[in-house]
């Protein structure tokens, strides 16, 4: 082995294509059953220097493609050629690796070294690069992303954000020609991603890196240049974020997420039945811009304003049948009172985790707690249930007070508390007796665990044979349902959910949380952790924002997001469909901004538009009018 | 919960302990812990907590933490002392009960017994731990162990699977305390109730963490294989071995000192 100085890319024949992918399939043996497909009949270029997104959902086979072009697993039919080297010349294979890194989902199950500069010396080690170049290589990687100041400080003492950074490090120390991030943001809150991002796109801009973002993120997506999608192991569709977008029925059918402007402009077009000119919608100002046309459009005749009324005419009944909600003004189950915590305290690394917090729950509504990682949110929840003693200040659940041992245990079995990653709690031989196990503590008689188990299974969409197989064999989103269905089967009075949907894809993401709200209309209190601004907005009957161990902002969200500067602060933004709204007020004076998911800026899009029409037609007079 | 385990710490320094070759360490602790195991006499004794003090005070590594080291170990030392207190006959007898006779020499040999331990701990964790990652210590090993590769011992993969058990330390530790929270939120105990239910219990976060396991070792064999890990065979080294005038100056005190030690061990007449 050598050592390279000069990007490969320089020298390199080929400067168009990085990644020639022709008919490539790959299969999993497993074992008494039939072979499973991953990858099918793949055909694919991958530009030199440019940055390539593959979305699709969860086992579509991105991973595997991922693996293939890194040459750790070798297609089982088609060629492949990457950077000029074909992958099926086994003295390939180490140069493919080295040019191509790769950022795997999980920070902590990547990284080898003991301390940072251990760790980022493991992959030109590996290749056997004279010390003193290990040594430059070394420096330069982390200088790059940013760690240089950590070079023996150990990778569990590390941020979330910052070990992808070392993942990144440890892939440039080895100079690198491409970089392929395997969901690599994933487990990361949206500021670390926000700077993960950036970094990523400084080096495909300076050092001409390839860059392969395997993600779900709609942000990131809006950076490539080109976006293939993925499904059931083939490429179902490739173009630019822009030709990708316009497919929006098949893109969500994909089960995956459309950008928030998008959605609002083609659900709107499709409601006012007026349609849309090619991408014109593409882009953030060109969906604005559409907004604006569309309501000069619909206001232009008779016949489509009409249409417009009627519409919302419908959408102003459709609302009418919704509960109205005054969950928020019932009696606090949960008061919080001046609670603060320190972590090691009497040590010289003692971190306060928690100031002075205070706040309510109230019986019956979905509350969401929002913020950075580090800004308190588990150490908060903790001591809903007493698996943190407080410290200072007062906790008091349903009455109880939760630094009383006796009270605890009373306390545990009423609030429930599902932690991030729950399936990792799976332990039982089976699902049933899996969901058994918080019941049988409670000391229930047989009869009715069985009843509470059929009942948390049916909410969550357990079959009954699954609830007789072994939890292990169950896939990623089953085994989190079944964690989820352990702790329902507990019939808790409070549920605490914390990042319920951390890992899944958008469709997973979408079911988790809906149950949430399927929960809160069944009387149950719930309490909604997440870094995700979207996510909890949508549910939230109030959302309680933390920033650095202190309450920044509690209220409706309404409320707390009509202060964007405040929510800045706390490194928040606020949601899309939201800010889309926003930016629309000045056009649409009275449009009510305060929508949370796509449907809702829609109609409220809708309402405004009906608002400002003529009040009625001369020539048409509307009949509707008295019954409304 | 697990915040005050020593083991696999490393405490980040440039002292002079710190520089040392890890090799040199490596023996280094091997010699401490046979001069401790001869030694049972109260002057050189002494002589070896001076020279614990001495290392101490070189590696900068404040005395709290070194001390620390010895928690974990706290019970062993304890029925180590009881033993030896209870147990031991000889001398004059201050206190009998039953069968249990505490006597002077028994007294002694307890003191004896705990503080070797006691120093064992704190020198090898000083040595080995404190002032060199396990990375450090792995290849110190690899290095030393060199010889034996002629006769296929699988030299390089023992020392490999050493340091990322070593790295993982951590993570477990931190993984075991979030299982059993969860599984304490879903009603199980593991502090009160008998034996039954807490072996019980231990099944609840035993299992758990296996799968977790094996799930993270098919991850890092990926990354690892991604970063072009194939074995031994030409790998380079980012700090490779090299003994220095540190070593050698290091060495030749750590021997005068043995010597000194072992001269009041056996020149002087044994104290009991």
């Amino acid at each position: 082995m050598g050592y390279w100085p000069v990007p490969a890319f320089q020298n390199s024949r080929s400067m168009d294509k990085f990644a020639e992918i022709k008919n490539v399939s790959y299969s999993y043996r497993q074992s008494g059953r039939e072979p499973l497909v991953a990858v099918n009949q793949i055909s694919l270029d991958i530009p030199r220097g440019g940055h390539m997104v593959i979305l699709g959902r969860n086992g579509s086979g991105k991973s595997t493609l991922a693996r293939l072009i890194n040459a750790l697993e070798q297609p089982s039919e088609g060629t492949l050629v990457v950077d000029d080297l074909p992958a099926a010349v086994e003295e390939n294979i180490w140069e493919i690796r080295r040019r191509c890194g790769m950022v795997f989902q999980n920070p902590d199950n990547q990284i080898i070294g003991t301390t940072v500069e251990e760790d980022v010396a493991f992959g030109p080690e590996n290749l056997g690069f004279p010390p003193a170049d290990i040594r430059r290589a070394v420096d330069d990687a982390l200088a790059v992303v940013g760690l240089e100041d950590m070079t023996q400080k150990a990778p569990h003492l590390l941020s979330g954000g910052q070990k992808q950074k070392l993942a990144i490090a440890g892939i440039l120390a080895m100079r690198p020609s491409c970089l392929i991030l395997d969901e690599a943001t994933s487990m990361l809150d949206p500021l670390s991603r926000q700077e993960f991002m950036d970094l990523v796109c400084r080096l495909s801009r300076d050092e001409g890196l390839t860059v392969i973002n395997i993600t779900h993120n709609m942000e990131e997506v809006q950076l490539a240049d080109q976006v293939a999608v993925m499904g059931d192991g083939r490429l179902v569709s490739i173009g630019t974020p822009a030709d990708i977008f316009e497919q929006i029925e098949q893109i969500k059918a994909e089960g995956l997420d459309v950008p928030a402007h998008n959605e609002i402009v083609y659900e709107l077009a499709n409601r006012l039945q007026i349609p849309l000119y090619p991408k014109e919608a593409a882009t953030w100002e060109g969906a604005l811009a559409t907004v604006r046309r569309l309501l000069a459009v619909a206001s232009s005749d008779a016949e489509l304003r009409k249409k417009t009324i009627w519409a919302a005419d419908l959408i102003r009944s459709e609302q009418a049948v919704r509960v109205s909600d005054k969950r928020s003004e019932s009696e606090p189950i949960i008061s919080v009172e001046n609670l603060a915590y320190t972590y090691a305290a009497d040590s010289p690394q003692a971190t306060t985790a928690l100031h002075d917090v205070s706040f309510d729950v109230r019986r019956g509504e979905l509350l969401g707690i929002v913020g950075h990682s580090g800004s308190g949110k588990s150490t908060l929840i903790q001591h809903l249930n007493g698996l943190l003693r407080v410290q200072a200040g007062s906790v008091r659940v349903l009455g109880l007070n939760a630094s009383n041992n006796a009270d605890i245990r009373k306390i545990r079995q009423k609030v429930g508390l599902l932690f991030q990653y729950p399936e990792h709690q799976l332990f039982e031989e089976t699902v049933f007796r899996d969901i058994a196990f918080g019941p049988r503590r409670m000391n229930l008689e047989e009869d009715e665990v069985n009843r509470r188990v059929l009942r948390a299974a049916e909410i969550v969409g357990l079959q009954t044979d699954d609830l007789e197989r072994s939890p292990f064999e169950l896939s990623g989103g089953q085994k989190r349902r079944a964690a989820i269905a352990g702790v329902l089967a507990m019939e808790p009075e409070i549920l605490i959910l914390d990042e319920p949907a951390a890992g899944l894809d958008p469709a997973g993401r979408d079911e988790i949380l809906g149950y949430a709200g399927t929960l809160r209309d069944l009387g149950v209190t719930v309490i909604l952790v997440s870094h995700s601004m979207e996510d909890v907005s949508r549910l939230a009957d109030r959302v309680l924002v933390l920033r650095q161990g202190c309450v920044h902002a509690l209220g409706r969200p309404a409320d707390v997001f009509s202060d964007a500067r405040r929510l800045a602060e706390a490194g928040l933004a606020v949601p899309r469909p939201s800010a889309f709204l926003r930016a629309l007020q000045e056009d649409l004076p009275g449009l009510d901004c305060d929508c949370y998911s796509p449907e809702a800026a829609v109609e409220a899009l809708i309402t405004c538009f009906a608002s400002r029409l003529p009040a009625t037609e001369p020539e048409c007079p509307r009949d509707g009018d008295g019954d409304v | 919960m697990f915040d005050n385990i020593s083991l696999g710490r490393y405490y980040p320094g440039q002292s002079a302990l710190h520089r040392l070759d890890p090799r040199t360490k490596l023996i280094a602790a091997i010699v401490i812990m046979v001069i401790v195991f001869l030694v049972r006499g109260l002057w050189p004794m002494l002589a070896i907590a001076l020279l614990t003090g001495l290392l101490i005070l070189a590696s900068r590594v404040p005395v709290k933490i070194v001390l620390s080291g010895l928690k974990p170990m706290l019970l062993i030392l304890i029925f180590a002392f009881l033993l030896n207190l209870l147990t031991v006959p000889g001398g004059k007898v201050w206190f009998a009960w039953g069968p249990l006779t505490v006597t002077e020499a028994g007294f002694l040999t307890a003191i004896r017994m705990t503080a070797r331990l006691a120093f064992l701990i704190m020198n090898t964790t000083l040595m080995l731990t404190l002032t060199t990652t396990p990375i450090m210590v792995a290849d110190a090993t690899e290095n030393l162990m060199a010889p034996l590769k002629k006769i296929r011992f699988p030299v390089h993969e023992m020392a490999m699977m050493m340091s990322i058990a070593l790295r993982f330390v951590p993570t477990l530790l931190e993984e075991t305390d979030k299982i059993m929270k969860a599984q304490s939120s879903r009603g199980a105990d593991y502090d009160t109730g008998g034996l039954i239910s807490k072996a019980r219990g231990l099944v609840s976060v035993l299992i758990p963490l296996f799968v977790s396991s094996f799930k993270r070792a098919e991850d890092l064999a990926v990354a690892m294989e991604a970063r072009c890990y194939r074995g031994g065979e030409g790998r380079t080294r980012l700090k490779s071995l090299a003994y220095t005038r540190l070593d050698l100056l290091f060495f030749a005190g750590l021997l005068g000192a043995g010597a000194v030690v072992l001269a009041l061990e056996f020149a002087l007449p044994a104290t009991v």
